[in-house]
């Protein structure tokens, strides 16, 4: 299975590739993008079977990539990383089509629970 | 009555982010009375909205080596002025995302900006501030509030 991880800072994408190892998700092909019109080039090349997104990125944010993806017709599994979790931006998330929130900062088990039911 | 975070919110939103990705010890960010130097880093988040202000982290330049040092998985000395400059985003984001989940809303959350020295932003007054010590190298947060906002 193939795991897109987008996010403006090449430190967080880091720091989500190491947990999702961490969380046992190392069997996994990983792909990186750094922001969300970024992703749509990547995703054309090699649709992944989950995308992991900032909130708050550059050029293009997460809720406009989620937005742009399932207006195209691709209904990809798609969960936000952010540092925002509040109610009303789960609420958002969840309206738009996202099928979970981690907030920021996470562990490996925060991985775990958000992810076993998309990956199994 | 809005509630706005303490300096002990401010510390243990630090404290998470610190012990989550940077030293996995709680122990390791200690309060302080120091002040960050004048030759400081400083990365700022800004809100706008039901809350206009700014959250900011500012720690030495030595500091802010080191974590981005700890937060890319190098050692000191092969840190770029980029991965600093990414890192200290990174870490007021998330301290920023995390404070303005404490505050009214809605608000939005600027992207970060990171600079080289103290930040002042115009028409708005610190609220709250906690002095921290990492690996014996000072480090502050700071939550702001415009002027028009401030009761």
């Amino acid at each position: 299975m193939r795991i897109l991880v987008v996010d403006d800072s090449k430190a967080m994408r880091m720091i989500v590739v190491r947990t999702l190892h961490m969380a046992g998700y190392d069997e996994h092909e990983i792909m990186q993008a750094e922001n969300g019109r970024h992703a749509i080039e990547v995703i054309s090349g090699a649709p992944p079977d989950l995308v992991l997104c900032d909130w708050n990125m550059p050029e293009m944010s997460g809720l406009e990539l989620l937005t742009a993806l399932r207006g195209a017709g691709w209904q990809v599994p798609f969960g936000f990383v952010t540092s925002e979790a509040a109610p009303q931006m789960r609420e958002q998330a969840l309206a738009a089509g996202a099928m979970c929130l981690i907030a920021k900062p996470f562990t490996a088990e925060d991985f775990q629970e958000a992810l076993d039911p998309l990956l199994a | 009555m809005t509630y706005i975070p303490s300096a002990d919110d401010l510390e243990v939103i630090t404290r998470e982010v610190w012990t989550s990705f940077l030293d996995g010890d709680p122990a390791g960010l200690l309060v302080s009375g120091d002040d960050v130097a004048v030759e400081r880093v400083t990365g700022c988040v800004h809100l706008s909205g039901a809350y206009t202000g700014s959250i900011m982290l500012s720690c030495s330049g030595s500091a802010a080596r080191d974590a981005a040092a700890a937060l890319f998985s190098m050692q000191p000395g092969d840190v770029t002025q980029n991965e600093i400059i990414d890192a200290i985003g990174e870490l007021a984001n998330m301290v920023g995302g995390n404070v303005k989940s404490m505050l009214p809303g809605p608000s939005v959350l600027s992207l970060p900006a990171v600079v080289q020295g103290q930040l002042a932003v115009p028409g708005a007054h610190v609220v709250r501030e906690v002095h921290l010590t990492w690996r014996n190298e000072p480090l502050a947060v700071s939550l702001w509030q415009q002027a028009a906002q401030a009761a």
